[in-house]
């Protein structure tokens, strides 16, 4: 190493983040590739992780749209009886509801779609629409308490993801990445996939600042792994270039970078040098990763027929079992269509069948080659779903429920999170948490913790404020962790 | 109440300072003292009285002095010392559960402080600045103008020299990156080069200065902080066309438009006496937010989020403050009251709108208010269009073509989407909603022109002139006054008391005869007394030029701010700034002029270790160029460039499924509709900017969701990935090899001739024998295998030449794409 670098390297991690204009792809650069390095940059800088971690990585399987935790998880046997009785006032008081049923003037009550079962040692009711994530019932922590403030949808999963409900701010995956730094040698840090329902039924996007860096540097941002065309943008080669054409061209480029390099001395050139040779590693590391040839027939036809697809949440399930293995920090699925307005009955048990079995396959993969021990899997949507029709409930078609956000249902697997356990209740109308109520930011509290990460200290400085993904909230919740 | 033994004890053992320190200069309040407490007291003794611990102030004078809580001169007296020293729980400052830990270094400069007489000074952006004389140096030599004395006082201060001046060839690459955000051309170069008279370097300052490309350049960080964009964001993300601003912004830049007429237009050019249709255009500036068209949006929640998004963009872009905290409580830093936020957003809250977006099926959709722009000629189209269709159209005809075309289509076996098909079988009465719906999409976009060319056409152009090419911008307008309110926690539904405008109340007052509405809000923010403004906005003028502003944190001014380490300079170029009319052009020249922005940008290890950030100015800044000015230097360099200036958003090459995602919004199409022709190759500038799907080929850019004065630039591998394989830069590359054929004949003059477009210099030995080689193993690749060199050349919608060789042509645009790619192309140097 010439001495300029080790010059630069001398500088501290928070110097090197803090920087503005320079001197971030040295430390970007230690970071990406040589873990080993990031280490020895860590433990003597700003101390994290703060304390023994339980999960190396997180897999996110993010279901957009706000799951119906009336027809899914949350278990109220009495609402049969009350079958489209109007919901009492008192339930649904002090609650906001989307404009889309603010005006409605009857609140009938519609039960479970389909009955719940009894899965596992534990006994555990859920839907029978999830038979193989109801297998996985004695090893989940089912958390029936969530809550949010938010409404609608961008600003839902904008508050679960960054901690506010305006576009702007850092997301979970950029956090962790910036406090923890890469495992991966030849993979960015953060990636992400996503997908839709197979109906496409509803305008539930994606945005790009669900995976953004807000105001941290963007180097810390999500990566999106595509199904169709390149699979990271501008991956390919350009037709007729091969890769020992590539090879020289990137070596002739080194030359003459490593020439200015010795005239003027800025270590920002070394980290280019570098930056260009990962590009090149990461030219044969993703398309490998997409490779599936390895994969034994068993493996495959555990995550159901819809592996074959490309771009489908099976294969994305798979992928991430795939990027995990490769030592990728945080893996964000997104997948659309549980935004089941006027097509519950239609849409819910397809959406099921499209999601319950992937899931499944993905943790029992996991488990079956070591991962799930250090790996934090959570399945969670922006918010759930009212307990009244939203709509004609006579029209098959034509009914189904609105958004919720008093109280919803979302669950975890994996390293560091008790196993078999439902944390949280809420009343007979699954309207409103009556116990051990998870704030999105008690949540988001928790994953960094099981990361090994005290939400308080995970901070970036910011016109002048110390930001943290939590914002000035969020507690702990020991109740969750093994 | 003290603890003497053990006061004495911890100062007994406080680290002595390093050996090689020079004697320990006198505590400053400002940069050694308000920092430390800020981040570690403020909190809880700040000026947010309801988290207000104790009763104990620390962020005033009187509150230090009080309870002898600070007693100038006498450590072992005063209770602050007291408590940072103490080791029991329950009296340690701060306590353990603040998560703050005071150093040792940190609580010996407290006491240091307290020792020689606690000296407290006023945050100093809070006072407005007055003019420092100009510091005397040792080196008035090197002096060209006043900046350079403060430089280079502080640089003989710490015994360090400044560096010579660059080349002249890098001078006038860096400046003209600088200032028109393109490279020199060979001409321009050889010209600056050639032009061996006094006052040759001014010269080509005052020529970039004046050239048009000048305003597109300084434009860019002012859309960053306007978060400017094409669409509105969110669900839906419909197009505008708040381009119409971006152009008012390059026009007033050319026209070096002083920059309180240019702040004033922008805030309230709707409220001056006569608005010209210019000054109510330039209001856009705040009607550049996010627009959420979600089908569930509550409309106030909405209106209450531009509400915020205006009062917290005025604030970072005028006043260099981050008053969003105030929007729930007192701020725990700054002296700015929860009350004084809600008196700042009265000024924006009598504006006509809704907090929606309407037009769902349209692919442009605006708010009210708007201006409309539509000329005479488009009006009468219009006229025309609706005429003829309410003539033609009525519901009975469409019913009737629908039936028609629905009884077509159930019997055709060829017809390509069967479910649709099986609906349009069903009778209307049994069809489910959704897919009655898609039934009815599909007839509008592609059968009725099956049944009823005519009328689908008409229908189309009504769409087009009534809506999506119906010229409007979004503007300010105050037609519609509201009571504003304390609103508890920000929420918008619980309101505490009602205010009325007016500007915080730390800051100098407004005039008693000010309007009490925007106006009198933007003549206050650029009046002399009011201390930011000017320090805030040349800031950011010196952080363009150097990459870091003399205040690193630009977004930020308040007493958590970046001490600076030249102050005096700062207040210096604000006041000059400020009482030499805001003339920016005059303030850009000043800069770019200076002996200290005339450096070579080499770097020793010994001043790297010193001054790793260049805070100093021991040498040049050499930064990493913005995309948009590195996609333009590509285009420029390789003679793709069109360079007209302004105009709707065009539409480069970006990967054909780059919106997809969005397309699952039925109601449009989200096809990225390519340009073609000249329209591929403007300035990045002009490039459509999709807030949920930003540029592919924009890397480390703001987002343009909320304002952003500051953007951190850094080093991955897929910007590399992006300048190697993104077809912009492949095509340029064959440009460029072209240009390089065609311009000589020998291999040697060739190359250099491209290096020379690329980088403005000369190579030395060593890069051309590298080159050389470069191009021998290319050109040895290519020749044996003709098909590649076909096919690289392929790449971009130009054809290639055929008068040169494939393989020569193909060898040549590998060794032109690695110079687009060399680390120096990449920098300003």
């Amino acid at each position: 190493m010439n001495p300029l670098s080790e010059a630069h390297l001398q500088l501290t991690r928070r110097q090197f983040f803090g920087r503005s204009a320079t001197g971030i792809g040295a430390a970007a650069l230690t970071s990406l590739l040589n873990p080993d390095a990031l280490a020895a940059l860590t433990a003597s800088g700003n101390g994290l992780p703060h304390f023994a971690p339980k999960a190396k990585r997180v897999i996110l399987l993010w279901q957009g749209g706000g799951p119906s935790q009336v027809d899914l998880f949350d278990y109220k046997p009495g609402l049969e009886k009350l079958r489209l009785q109007e919901l009492p006032d008192s339930v649904r008081s002090g609650n906001r509801l989307s404009t889309m049923t603010a005006s409605q003037k009857k609140f009938p009550i519609l039960p479970a779609l389909k009955p719940f079962k009894q899965y596992g040692r534990s006994g555990r009711w859920l839907s029978e629409l999830l038979p193989h994530i109801g297998g996985l019932s004695d090893e989940m922590c089912l958390i029936r308490s969530m809550r949010t403030e938010a409404v609608n949808h961008s600003p839902g999963v904008t508050f679960c993801l960054t901690g506010s409900q305006i576009p702007g701010r850092p997301s979970m995956g950029s956090w962790l990445t910036y406090g923890l730094g890469s495992l991966a040698a030849d993979l960015p840090s953060f990636v992400v996939m996503t997908s839709s329902d197979r109906e496409k039924t509803c305008g539930q996007l994606f945005y790009e600042h669900y995976w953004g860096s807000g105001f941290i540097p963007s180097k810390f941002q999500g990566v999106r792994l595509r199904s169709e065309g390149e699979p990271v943008l501008y991956l390919n080669d350009a037709p007729g270039l091969d890769r020992a054409q590539k090879r020289a061209l990137l070596d002739d480029i080194a030359s003459l970078n490593h020439h200015q390099l010795d005239l003027h001395g800025d270590p920002e050139t070394d980290t280019r040098i570098a930056q260009y040779e990962m590009a090149f590693k990461m030219q044969a590391s993703v398309p490998g990763l997409l490779e599936l040839d390895k994969e034994s027939p068993a493996t495959l036809a555990s995550y159901g027929p819809d592996v074959n697809r490309p771009g489908s949440y099976a294969r994305n399930c798979l992928l991430a079992r795939r990027l995990a293995e490769r030592g990728v920090r945080f893996i964000q699925l997104m997948h659309g269509g549980w935004d089941q307005h006027r097509n519950l009955s239609t849409q819910l048990e397809i959406q099921c069948r499209d999601t319950d079995q992937p899931t499944a396959a993905l943790i029992h993969d996991l488990k079956q080659r070591g991962l799930l021990e250090d790996t934090l899997v959570i399945f969670a949507g922006e918010f759930g779903r009212t307990v009244f029709v939203q709509g004609d409930v006579s029209k098959r078609d034509g009914h189904g429920r609105d958004h919720l956000g008093s109280a919803y249902s979302t669950w975890m697997v994996g390293a560091g999170v008790k196993t078999g356990i439902a944390y949280g209740e809420t009343d007979d109308f699954s309207y409103n948490v009556v116990k051990d109520p998870v704030h999105v930011h008690d949540w988001q509290a928790t994953i960094l913790h099981l990361l090994g990460i005290d939400h308080q200290r995970l901070t970036y400085r910011y016109q002048g404020r110390q930001f943290r993904l939590t914002d000035v909230h969020g507690e702990v919740l020991r109740g969750l962790l093994a | 109440m003290l603890k003497f033994f053990s006061l004495f004890l911890v100062v007994g053992l406080a680290p002595a300072p390093a050996p090689a320190a020079p004697a320990p200069a006198p505590i400053d309040y400002t940069h050694d003292i308000r920092p430390i407490l800020a981040e570690n007291c403020f909190y809880c003794h700040g000026q947010d009285a309801t988290k207000r611990k104790a009763k104990l102030r620390l962020d005033t004078r009187e509150g230090q002095l009080a309870n002898d809580v600070v007693v100038p001169g006498q450590p072992t007296e005063s209770e602050l010392i007291a408590r940072i020293l103490s080791t029991e729980e329950d009296e340690q400052m701060p306590p353990a559960d603040s998560h703050r830990v005071l150093s040792p270094a940190q609580k010996d400069t407290l006491r240091r402080w307290v020792a020689e007489g606690a000296p407290f000074t006023p945050h100093w952006t809070f006072s407005a600045p007055t003019r420092p004389t100009p510091p005397a140096v040792r080196g008035e030599n090197w002096i060209q103008n006043p900046i350079d004395r403060f430089v280079l006082a502080r640089l003989e201060t710490e015994k360090l020299a400044p560096s010579p001046e660059a080349p002249r060839a890098t001078l006038i690459r860096r400046v003209s990156l600088d200032l028109t955000g393109l490279p020199p051309t060979p001409a321009e170069l050889a010209a600056f080069l050639a032009d061996k008279k006094p006052g040759a370097y001014e010269r080509l300052v005052d020529r970039l200065l004046a050239s048009p490309h000048y305003g597109e350049r300084m434009a860019l960080p002012w859309l960053d902080a306007a978060r400017y964009a094409d669409s509105n964001g969110f669900q839906q993300d419909g197009d505008t066309f708040q381009w119409i601003w971006r152009d008012w912004v390059v026009r007033a830049l050319n026209a070096n438009q002083p920059f309180d007429q240019f702040t004033i237009e922008q805030l309230a050019g709707d409220l001056l006496p006569n608005p010209t249709i210019d000054q109510r255009i330039a209001t856009a500036f705040n009607r550049n937010h996010l627009l959420n068209g979600e089908g569930g949006a509550i409309p106030e929640e909405q209106r209450h989020v531009t509400l915020f998004d205006r009062v917290d963009t005025t604030a970072t872009n005028w006043l260099g403050l981050t008053v969003a905290c105030a929007q729930c409580h007192d701020h725990k830093f700054d002296p700015i009251t929860q009350r004084d936020y809600y008196s700042l957003l009265a000024a924006f809250n009598n504006v006509p709108e809704t907090g929606l977006v309407g037009g769902s099926s349209y692919k442009v959709r605006t708010a009210a208010p708007v201006l409309d722009l539509a000329t005479p000629e488009h009006k009468a189209q219009l006229a025309a269009v609706e005429a003829r269709l309410a003539a033609l159209k009525s519901d009975e005809l469409l019913i009737k073509l629908r039936g028609d075309w629905e009884a077509q289509i159930a019997t055709d076996e060829t017809f390509p989407i069967p479910a649709l098909r099986a609906t349009a079988a069903r009778p209307a009465k049994e069809r489910p909603e959704l897919e009655n719906g898609d039934l009815r999409r599909y007839f509008f976009k592609h059968g009725l022109a099956k049944v009823h060319p005519e009328l689908a056409q008409l229908l189309a152009d009504l769409a087009r002139l009534k809506v999506d090419d119906y010229p409007r911008v979004m503007v300010m307008e105050d037609s519609k006054p509201r009571d504003t309110f304390i609103l508890d926690r920000g929420n918008y539904e619980t309101r505490l008391d009602q205010v009325s405008f007016a500007t915080p109340e730390f800051l100098p007052p407004l005039p008693d005869d000010a309007p009490r509405n925007r106006l009198g809000l933007a003549r206050w923010l650029m009046s002399p007394a009011q201390p930011l403004t000017a320090r805030v906005i040349v800031n950011r003028h010196w952080q363009t030029f150097f990459g870091l502003g003399l205040v690193k944190t630009s977004e930020d001014f308040g007493v958590q701010s970046d001490p600076p380490v030249h102050q005096a300079l700062l207040d210096w170029l604000a006041v000059e700034y400020r009482d030499g009319g805001w003339n920016t052009k005059a303030l850009n020249r000043l800069i770019v002029t200076s002996a200290t922005y005339r450096q070579s940008s080499r770097v020793t290890p010994a001043l790297l270790e010193r001054d790793p950030e260049n805070r100093l100015y021991a040498r040049g800044a050499r930064i990493r160029l913005p995309a948009m000015v590195i996609r333009d230097q590509a285009l420029a360099v390789s003679g793709l460039l069109v360079d007209r200036l302004g105009g709707k958003p065009v539409y480069p090459y970006q990967p054909a499924d780059i919106w997809d995602s969005l397309a699952i919004t039925k109601e449009r199409d989200f096809t990225y509709p390519q340009s073609t022709g000249e329209d591929l190759y403007r300035r990045s500038l002009y490039t459509f900017w999709r807030r949920t799907v930003a540029p592919s080929n924009m890397f480390d850019a703001s987002a343009r969701n909320t304002c952003k004065v500051r953007t951190a630039i850094t080093s991955t591998p897929l910007h590399a990935l992006t300048t190697l394989n993104d077809p912009t830069f492949i095509e340029a590359a064959r440009a460029l090899a072209a240009r390089t054929l065609r311009a000589a004949s020998f291999r040697e003059t060739r190359l250099a001739h491209a290096f020379r477009l690329v980088l403005a210099r000369e190579p030395d030995a060593a890069e051309k024998k590298l080159l050389r080689t470069s191009l021998e193993k290319q050109l040895a690749r290519f020749t044996t295998d003709p098909a590649a060199a076909e096919a690289f050349l392929t790449v971009g919608a130009i054809p290639r030449d055929p008068a040169f060789s494939t393989a020569e042509h193909a060898a040549y645009t590998a060794v032109c794409l690695a110079l687009l790619n060399l680390d120096e192309t990449l920098t300003k140097s």
